[in-house]
């Protein structure tokens, strides 16, 4: 197979996909062409070709391009570049979020699931995608709960029980022995199980079903139609990462619930798609004009009693946990029954007094107050004013003083970013670094 | 990767610096803070060659860089046989850097403004992050595909001398997390004043060592044994840790300390009962939960309810107004009892008094 | 949420042990009388520097005690230590003790000529002028740049190795100086034996593939030996050592300020290249990156030419198949490599070759251990390599070992072969005699000769002799 045409199918299948086309994918089956095919959009699928290793070279390098000079500086940039537009997108007030979140993972463990397009098998990159999801996710929703369902077999299997411990919940997915895929998937079945876990649990929290769907079929008991209407009725929102292609009834499920829903392209975007669901959601838009009405009545918005424990030291003398019955001297207690728990935030197990700690709280004021995004500024003179510091504000590097060429869109040929608060510069990696994991302006803290 | 790296943050408030120099029994002015001060810079500088360090300065409504290892030296110190010229450098630079801002702030900015840690604080940290990414960069790991490393033992040290500010909670306890993201160890002195409650936060989240100064004359002999050990070696010569931190929450309304609060699902502001409408968000709750939570509530009287915070003034709408949560001002039970024993009888150190936190944490 | 630091150091300290080995020249310190070690603790400078040296705990406790006017008694400073950690600090204490840093008698005090050096030397000021003079800057002659110092440094420390390193195999590089090579020979890394030209001897080969600070201070403690054979003295040589130690990269010195002695090490030192001078008679010099980094911990030799990044990093790539593929072209790593690899190919930047059973026999035959060919393959792996655990291939490690364990497979013994019996019986009873005794090593009874060790020589021969006089 010639080289070239080959990296013509890689490139433009990337931008096929890169205008948000669902591609739908036979399996493990690629399209091939004929040899130095020049006009690629009459491009005719070849007969298909049976074996893996008949199969192209998954050219991922193709997709990142030298410019006249090899560097790799505007394949960077752009990548950068990126980042930055969806941070712009991203709203610039005090927005409403749910904080308190409940989250079924449900995991396909259908035999579709044992397919090779991603390396080494679907199964193996969904479990590893779903450990790192499980710790981003609790480490931006400390005050969140997860529990995970298996799609195998035609039911519903329950994996991992509701559970507010980050180490429960992967241990319950660190086993792939235990999950071994096996059998059709039953989309009804794992749903309805996955509502009815959820269904004793408060209104002011939110109720998310994030499915990771490797299949084309399901094979339903019922009308899965009627799941879908209860779901709504529930107020559950389902999000789907399908792995093969765009289903009816994934798109259904999603939209009529207010989910997501995404077909992963490659491992890359897989996790892009799943990694999008870890901030919490915002709340929808509710009917204002009629405010008096709609607030008081606002489901969505409560008062929770919540317990703030005391800690014991670790030198106090060790007594039995109600969560682990093991002899500990660390631990905390809950200040209405007085029951010794391990860790923070938990329910207590034995008055159900939802038991948090201040930091966890303060863990999600982020969500609710986000630095607005920097604007970049353009060129040399936007900087003509002596007071401007030659240097980052943050982290005081100098900023470069010659501007650079074929900048894209967003990016500063200056390097430089202006908080539009209080009006200094940072560098990019500042303006990341802000944004991302501070949530505070170096600039307008003082 | 084998020095450590130490950022200091150092607060610069003059006003506050004047009380502390008037204070009794131990009154310590800013020039005598400030030549300690370099002592212990000096002395980690002295402990390895590799050692990096970087020094922030918190003036009232401003940070700024005084020192810092990365950035090459503008002009090389004169010549001095009797000094090492690298104490030299640091010496000159930051001495030069505090009375060019000393020096600005007497032409007309604002000296009753508040002191900026925040600001150092959260620079402090983008400088990490700076360091973090130039080593790897440095080290070829990142475009290598290998995992991102970070520096060994990056810490920040805060010495402070003005109280904590209600409006900088939420950027506080940022910088926390963001710190313990990069796994950074912040240690904390409050030098004069109240204790702060968001330094010993900031401390034991961060697994680093909080110490309320009483003794200011043995400021140094504090710095040296508390804050110069590298978070390695703290597992053989331990540091004052505090033991008992107190996580309960202030509520909004009264700034009562609360055992068991109502938490507004939506902002996440807290109450010491239930309100039919969030004071902060305006947001109305229904009246069955009110109901339900009034039933519930426990009969126990709050322990410490009556307990009134000093600051009088009301959470403005919109804008969470940090709940400084945590009691105020007494962090340590018995169970941080230093070793008894005095070390000097004249005059540079002790380590009795039980509420300066210079306890065993092993 | 609690931090996970801790666990962070300990992984750190899983990668990079923390070596527990105190610093090379700390146990010459401890021979030394408490006179010498408290004139040598006059100078700030000195203090510094040996303070750099010490461990990181006997660091913290000198810093603990630095600025305290009285003794504290031992229980308080115990205190402070973790429980299960007591014998790291009780070594700590012992070494500092040693020293005669510290004073233990039921209190703790620092070494009052100490406390006031190292206090010197961390505020400044006193009147010792012990980080040496710097010169005024002299506008005809510019200081040698940093860039230009570290091509000189490097030149001449790896025209040393490279003398070192290719002595014996017919090649004749460029000599280092008399001095120099009077230093090699007197520390037993070379050898004059088989005539005019020195031999590279075992524990040179070893010298070799030691981490270069390493080998400078091996250099350097040498010197000091000799040092006292030459009736120098001492202090003042240690003195000069931290001095340099002390100084500033790129810039100039007065020579003014030194003693007769420590003028005399100028000539010495330039050849090692810790020092440059525009003329030896020049009334200044200039300290090089060897010198200015004696007390830092990492080695920061000047690296080789153009591989700014290589050599610090690492540039062995080690595969399974025992292939080594070295981005190098520094002429002293192929040299060094050479020792126990077959090299191949040399391209621009890199060298291939291979491990082969010859090529690490002819290194175990030079005295060098298979332990200390692992070890130096690991501390120049490329960056590449660092992703494997192990980061040797478990296949290359143990056959290495295995070689080394094949080389003293063989037990040789001396001893005499018996041979042309006249008839089987004279043979047989010599054999059943020599039996009797156990003495018999190896018989062969077809060829009608046998092996006895040397001690039943004596034996045997009384007995063959007695047997033909009896016969004749």
């Amino acid at each position: 197979m010639n080289v070239d045409s080959d990296s013509d199918i890689s490139i433009s299948d990337y931008e096929e996909n890169e205008a948000g086309v669902s591609r739908s994918r036979t399996k493990g089956k690629k399209k091939a062409t004929d040899k130095r095919k020049k006009d690629k959009a009459k491009r005719k699928p070849k007969d298909v070709q049976a074996y893996t290793w008949e199969a192209n070279f998954a050219r991922s390098w193709e997709t990142v391009q030298e410019d006249e000079g090899g560097s790799l500086q505007g394949a960077v940039n752009d990548w950068m570049a990126r980042g930055r537009r969806k941070r712009l997108l991203q709203p610039q007030n005090a927005i409403r979020r749910t904080i308190i979140r409940h989250m079924v993972l449900l995991i396909d463990l259908s035999s579709s699931m044992m397919d090779r397009d991603m390396r080494p098998t679907r199964f193996a990159v969904t479990l590893q995608y779903a450990r790192e999801f499980v710790l981003e996710w609790f480490d931006q929703n400390p005050l969140g709960q997860m529990a995970v369902v298996g799609m195998r077999a035609g039911v519903g299997e329950r994996i991992c029980d509701m559970s507010g411990n980050p180490q429960d919940v992967l241990k319950s997915i660190s086993d792939r022995h235990k999950l071994e895929p096996i059998g059709e998937p039953s989309l009804q079945n794992s749903i309805e199980m996955a509502r009815n876990s959820m269904n004793h649990l408060p209104t002011h929290s939110s109720r998310e079903i994030l499915i990771i769907f490797g299949s084309l079929t399901t094979c339903d008991p019922g009308n899965i139609h009627d799941t879908l209407d209860e779901c709504v009725k529930n107020r559950i929102r389902i999000s789907i990462v399908a792995l093969a292609a765009e289903m009816k009834i994934c798109r259904d499920l999603c939209d009529k619930t207010g989910g997501q829903f995404g077909v992963a392209l490659n491992e890359g975007h897989f996790k892009d798609l799943l990694f999008e669901l870890v901030p919490p959601p915002a709340q929808r838009a509710l009917p204002r004009s009629s405010a008096a009405v709609s607030s008081s009545t606002n489901p969505a918005a409560d008062l929770i009693m919540m317990g703030f424990p005391t800690r014991l030291p670790d030198t106090s003398p060790p007594s039995f946990c109600v969560c682990h019955s093991e002899l500990r001297s660390k631990g905390f207690l809950c200040p209405r029954c007085l029951a010794k728990i391990c860790d923070v935030p938990t329910d207590c197990d034995i008055c159900g007094l939802m038991i948090v700690s201040s930091p966890h709280l303060a863990r999600s004021y982020h969500h609710l107050f986000p630095v607005k995004p920097y604007s970049a500024v353009a060129s040399f003179d936007n900087v003509a004013d002596p007071s401007t510091s030659p240097s980052c504000h943050a982290c005081s590097k100098i900023f470069p003083t010659t501007a650079l060429h074929n900048i894209v869109d967003g990016m500063s040929a200056i390097g430089r970013y202006r908080c539009p608060d209080c009006e200094t510069d940072f560098c990019s990696d500042c303006d990341v670094f802000v944004h991302d994991v501070i949530h505070c302006c170096p600039g307008c803290g003082e | 990767m084998d020095g450590s790296h130490l950022s200091v943050v150092v607060d610069l408030c003059p006003s506050q610096w004047h009380l502390s120099s008037l204070h009794q029994p131990y009154p310590l002015d800013l020039g005598s803070f400030v030549s300690q001060l370099l002592a212990f810079l000096n002395s980690h500088i002295a402990s390895r060659h590799e050692n990096s360090l970087a020094v922030f300065g918190a003036f009232p409504g401003k940070s700024v860089l005084l020192y810092s290892s990365a950035n090459s030296p503008s002009e090389t110190p004169s010549n001095d046989a009797n000094s090492f010229p690298p104490f030299k450098m640091v010496d000159s630079t930051i001495m030069h850097n505090i009375v060019q801002q000393l020096d600005a702030l007497d032409q007309g900015l604002d000296e009753e403004a508040p002191s900026a840690l925040v600001g150092a604080l959260t620079k402090a940290l983008c400088f990490i992050n700076r360091l973090t990414l130039e080593f790897n960069t440095s080290t070829a790991n990142a475009t290598e595909g290998l995992e991102p490393l970070t520096l060994s033992d990056p810490r920040i040290l805060v010495l402070s001398v003005s109280p904590d500010q209600t409006t900088s909670y939420i950027p506080v306890m940022n910088s926390i997390f963001s710190a313990q993201k990069l796994k950074v160890t912040i240690d904390a002195c409050q030098i004069y004043g109240p204790e702060t409650v968001f330094l010993q936060q900031a401390a034991h989240l961060t697994g680093g060592s909080y110490i309320y100064l009483e003794r200011r004359d043995a400021l140094l002999q504090y710095l040296t044994m508390a804050f110069l050990p590298p978070p390695s070696i703290r597992q053989t010569i331990s540091v004052p840790t505090q033991d008992k931190i107190d996580f309960r929450a202030a509520c909004f309304c009264h700034k009562n300390i609360v055992d068991v609060g109502f938490v507004c699902s939506v902002c996440l502001s807290i109450f010491c009962q239930p309100v039919p409408v969030c004071s902060t968000c305006r947001t109305k709750f229904p009246i069955k939960t009110l109901q339900r939570l009034n039933a519930a509530r426990p009969s126990l009287p709050l322990t410490s309810a009556s307990q009134s915070r000093n600051s009088s003034t009301p959470p403005t709408p919109q804008k969470i107004n940090g709940h400084a949560s945590v009691t105020p001002s007494q962090p340590l039970g018995p169970g941080g009892l230093p070793p008894s024993g005095s070390i000097n009888d004249n005059s540079t150190f002790h380590t009795n008094g039980a509420k300066n936190g210079l306890g065993l944490s092993g | 949420m609690p931090s996970n630091n801790s666990d962070v150091v300990d992984d750190i300290r899983d990668l990079t042990p923390v070596l527990n080995k105190p610093h090379a020249l700390l146990p010459f310190l401890q021979l030394q009388s408490a006179t010498s070690l408290s004139r040598l603790y006059q100078s700030p400078s000195s203090c510094l520097s040996i303070f750099r040296l010490l461990d990181s705990i006997e660091r913290q406790l000198v810093m603990n005690l630095l600025w305290l006017e009285s003794a504290i008694s031992l229980t308080t400073m115990g205190a402070w230590v973790v429980q299960d950690q007591k014998k790291v600090y009780d070594d700590a204490l012992d070494m500092l003790s040693k020293l005669h840093i510290l004073h233990i008698s039921g209190k703790l005090s620092l070494n009052t000529t100490f406390k006031t050096s190292l206090r010197h030397a961390i505020t400044g000021g006193g009147t010792t002028g012990s980080f040496g003079v710097p010169a005024e800057k002299d506008e005809k002659r510019p200081p040698m740049d940093v860039e230009g110092l570290d091509g000189y440094a490097l030149e001449r420390w790896e025209t040393i190795l490279h003398f070192m390193v290719s002595s014996g195999t017919g090649q004749t590089p460029t000599r280092p100086s008399q001095g120099v090579l009077y230093l090699l020979q007197r520390s037993g890394l070379m050898s004059n034996q088989h005539g005019s030209l020195p031999q590279i001897t075992s524990a040179g080969f070893q010298f070799l593939l030691h981490p270069p600070h390493a080998q400078l201070w091996d250099l350097l403690l040498q010197y000091l030996h000799m040092a006292e054979e030459r009736q120098m003295d001492l202090v003042e040589v240690l003195t000069f050592f931290f001095m340099l130690s002390t100084m500033e990269l790129g810039r100039e010195y007065l020579t003014e300020n030194l003693s007769q002695t420590q003028k005399a090490m100028l000539d010495d030192l330039r050849d090692y290249g810790l020092i440059w001078q525009r003329r030896a008679t020049s009334r200044r010099f200039s300290p090089t990156r060897l010198a200015t980094t004696l007390t830092s911990s990492s080695p920061s030799l000047p690296t080789s030419t153009g591989a700014a990044s290589s050599s610090q990093q690492g540039f062995i790539v080690l595969e399974t198949n025992y292939r080594v593929y070295a981005y190098t072209d520094n002429p002293l790593q192929t040299a060094v490599l050479n020792l126990f690899v077959s090299l191949k190919y040399r391209f621009p930047n890199l060298v291939v070759g291979s491990i082969t059973r010859d090529s690490v026999r002819r290194a175990l035959n030079n005295g060098i251990s298979a332990a200390q060919i692992i070890s130096y393959l690991t501390a120049h792996a490329h960056p590449q390599m660092r992703k494997f655990n192990p980061l040797i291939p478990v296949t290359v490690q143990d056959q290495i070992r295995l070689w080394e364990l094949e080389k003293e497979r063989l037990k040789s013994q001396e001893g005499y072969l018996y041979t042309a019996f006249a008839s089987q019986a004279d043979y047989e009873f010599v054999l059943d005699y020599a039996k009797q005794l156990d003495v018999v090593l190896w018989e062969n009874n077809a060829k009608r000769c046998f092996f006895g060790s040397l001690g039943g020589h004596s034996n045997i021969r009384n007995f063959i002799e007695r047997r033909t006089s009896g016969a004749t």
